[in-house]
């Protein structure tokens, strides 16, 4: 059992692929934004790699542990500390009933995870831990972590002392400045050329106004084909309106002249286009970027996101455990 | 217009969209759903789920699995093989509702857009109005004179898309510019040609004339028909809205928040495209209810 004595920013309980099978009824699959780090901090304190942890945003959440128990902090640097005193991350670290864990301001990159040997254990919902607080689904109560809250723990034995390689790991920029894979469609027919030339050569600022739901993109005005413009009524006035239609998780969604990434916990359809998708090779690099940083997006076909998605998987495994 | 052959649209490295065509009409939803049923049916090596929507239907699938080529070879050989839409069948569940129209919370909504944001002409008497009927009252008979299809779900958990099926009380609304703050929970109505219940109260851009005090969405499971699931609806379903007054209201009200309302469902139909075309034949769509 973890007690909540310091929430942080918004700490949520997210289990990894989450919660899959529901797009059609609106439920997106909400999840840890970065699930390369969230798999080997499960792995390292020897739970299944999609087991349920904890997902910290910006500033990190201080737990006091009520029993003994083994933990490991992955992913974006927020200067863990065990009573006070610094431990490392990307490693097991033991933890002594009554002792508190703590997580700061982050330094490098975005979003921590934190496991717990024997892992979350609160009621699913919809077949997932995952806390989607926009619809009060998943964690506790639905929402982020609050003071006061008990986090229940299944029974686990942890080692402590394993260490992910830092081959295995993702390297996170400190540059503040991203590329990201894009794979063109489903609507890159209705973005002109030079509307593709500039997408692919600016580095596009990422809004404060981004969170689970949304990235939003700060950057020049798109153009259309024809197509944008000569359509059925149904699809809407503007040139980025059209026909509802489903959206792939990832999908950078053009709402007037804004691109928004919808991310983890997106909506499901909509009626504006999507020209370009971020495949779930890249979700780590999403999860890690801080508003203000930039990206800039390459185009990668379907095969080479596919082949960059298994690189990921592989590392995401007992192998890269020392 | 309706594709000749459907598109495949990648989305990333997990899903597809498969687009039958580029209008909105009821056509290319059958088209989506009778895939979806089908993929279901016959359990798809590599496909996660689908999503069907008005024009498209969206197909998650596991690159692990399946290629993005062997998927859209499998998916066009089983399109061709479902033959023309009319021979369609889907399980169809029927669902009353009901609504009081003109009600007076999502006319104190339409009251507030008005004070804050910008003036317009209230709801009811604009979409009467744009669509040549006499009056609100008109629009009232017209819009619960028919049966919706639930053409997909999205844009929030649970809130249902859904289409006229009687081509006699088809009607068209724009949307609201900009959109509304708020829009109370259960109020019902329509942008473009399709009608929405909105689940819980959330920001909005259509036009609002009515509310159902039936929970359409219910996180808690009070409710046997939310057994398998937290939202009510499903596509393919059908909704007909039920005009009623504001005792009516408050009675079925009391009901919900006692969790004694029974939902009124119908199970044993299933509904025949072919049957609906030929019915549709036989309807003066110059005459209004």
């Amino acid at each position: 059992m973890l007690e909540v004595i310091k929430p942080g920013l918004e700490t949520s309980i997210q289990d990894y692929p989450g919660r899959i099978g529901y797009w059609a009824q609106g439920f997106p699959p909400s999840g840890p934004m970065d699930s390369w780090s969230f798999r080997l901090a499960n792995l390292l304190v020897g739970n299944q790699p999609g087991a349920a942890g904890l997902e910290c945003q910006f500033v990190g959440p201080s737990l006091r542990f009520q029993r003994d128990a083994v933990v490991a902090v992955t992913g974006a640097d927020m200067k863990p500390t065990l009573d006070g005193k610094p431990i490392p991350m990307w490693e097991s670290v033991a933890v002594k009933a009554g002792q508190t864990l703590a997580l700061s301001f982050v330094t490098v990159g975005a979003r921590s995870y934190i496991a717990v040997a024997g892992s979350i254990d609160t009621a699913p919902s919809l077949g997932s831990r995952s806390t989607f607080h926009k619809a009060g689904v998943g964690g506790i109560e639905g929402h982020a972590l609050k003071a006061g809250q008990v986090i229940p723990v299944g029974k686990g034995v942890g080692k402590a002392g394993r260490r992910a390689k830092s081959e295995a790991r993702p390297q996170i920029s400190t540059t503040k400045s991203w590329i990201v894979e894009v794979v063109a469609g489903p609507n890159d027919d209705w973005i002109d050329e030079a509307g593709h030339k500039r997408f692919l050569s600016t580095d596009w600022k990422l809004s404060s106004k981004s969170d689970r739901t949304g990235f939003r993109l700060e950057g020049p005005d798109w153009t259309f084909t024809e197509k944008a413009y000569n359509k059925a009524p149904e699809h809407g006035s503007e040139p980025s309106n059209i026909i509802d239609q489903g959206y792939p998780v990832g999908a950078i969604n053009l709402a007037g002249q804004t691109p928004i990434i919808l991310v983890n916990d997106g909506p499901s359809m909509g009626g504006f286009i999507n020209p370009y998708t971020v495949p779930s090779a890249a979700f780590w690099k999403l999860g890690q970027a801080k508003p203000a940083e930039t990206l800039r997006f390459q185009v990668v076909s379907v095969d080479r996101a596919q082949a960059l998605r298994h690189e990921i998987d592989a590392a995401c495994a007992e192998s890269s455990i020392v | 217009m309706i594709y000749p052959e459907p598109r495949f649209l990648p989305g990333g490295d997990r899903f597809v969209l498969i687009e039958f065509g580029n209008e909105m009409n009821l056509e290319l939803n059958f088209m989506a759903q009778g895939l979806a049923t089908a993929i279901a049916e016959q359990h798809t090596k590599g496909v996660i789920e689908t999503a069907p929507c008005f024009a498209s239907l969206l197909v998650h699938y596991d690159p692990d699995e399946i290629s993005f080529a062997d998927l859209n070879k499998e998916m066009n050989a089983l399109i061709r093989s479902l033959g023309p839409s009319d021979d369609i069948v889907l399980d169809s569940r029927l669902f009353y509702l009901p609504t009081m129209y003109r009600d007076p919370w999502t006319r104190a909504c339409v009251e507030d857009y008005c004070a804050k944001i910008t003036k317009k002409e209230l709801d009811p008497d604009f979409v009467a109005r744009i669509n040549g009927l006499a009056d609100a009252e008109q629009l009232v008979r017209v819009h619960s004179g028919t049966e919706y299809w639930v053409a997909s779900l999205g844009f929030w958990p649970g809130l249902p898309f859904m289409m006229a099926l009687d081509p006699r009380c088809v009607i068209t609304a724009p949307k609201y510019n900009p959109p509304r703050t708020w829009t109370p929970q259960g109020t019902v109505g329509m942008g473009g040609a399709s009608t929405a219940i909105y689940p819980v109260a959330t920001p909005g851009g259509y036009q609002i004339f009515g509310r159902t005090p039936v929970p359409i969405w219910d996180t808690d499971k009070r409710f046997p028909v939310f057994h398998d699931s937290i939202v009510l609806f499903r596509a393919g379903d059908r909704v007909k809205f039920v005009p009623i007054g504001k005792e009516e209201f408050e009675f079925v009200e009391a009901k919900v928040k006692e969790g004694t309302y029974i939902y009124n469902v119908v199970e044993y139909q299933k509904f025949s495209v072919r049957n609906y075309k030929a019915w549709t034949k036989l309807l003066d769509t110059t005459k209004r209810f």
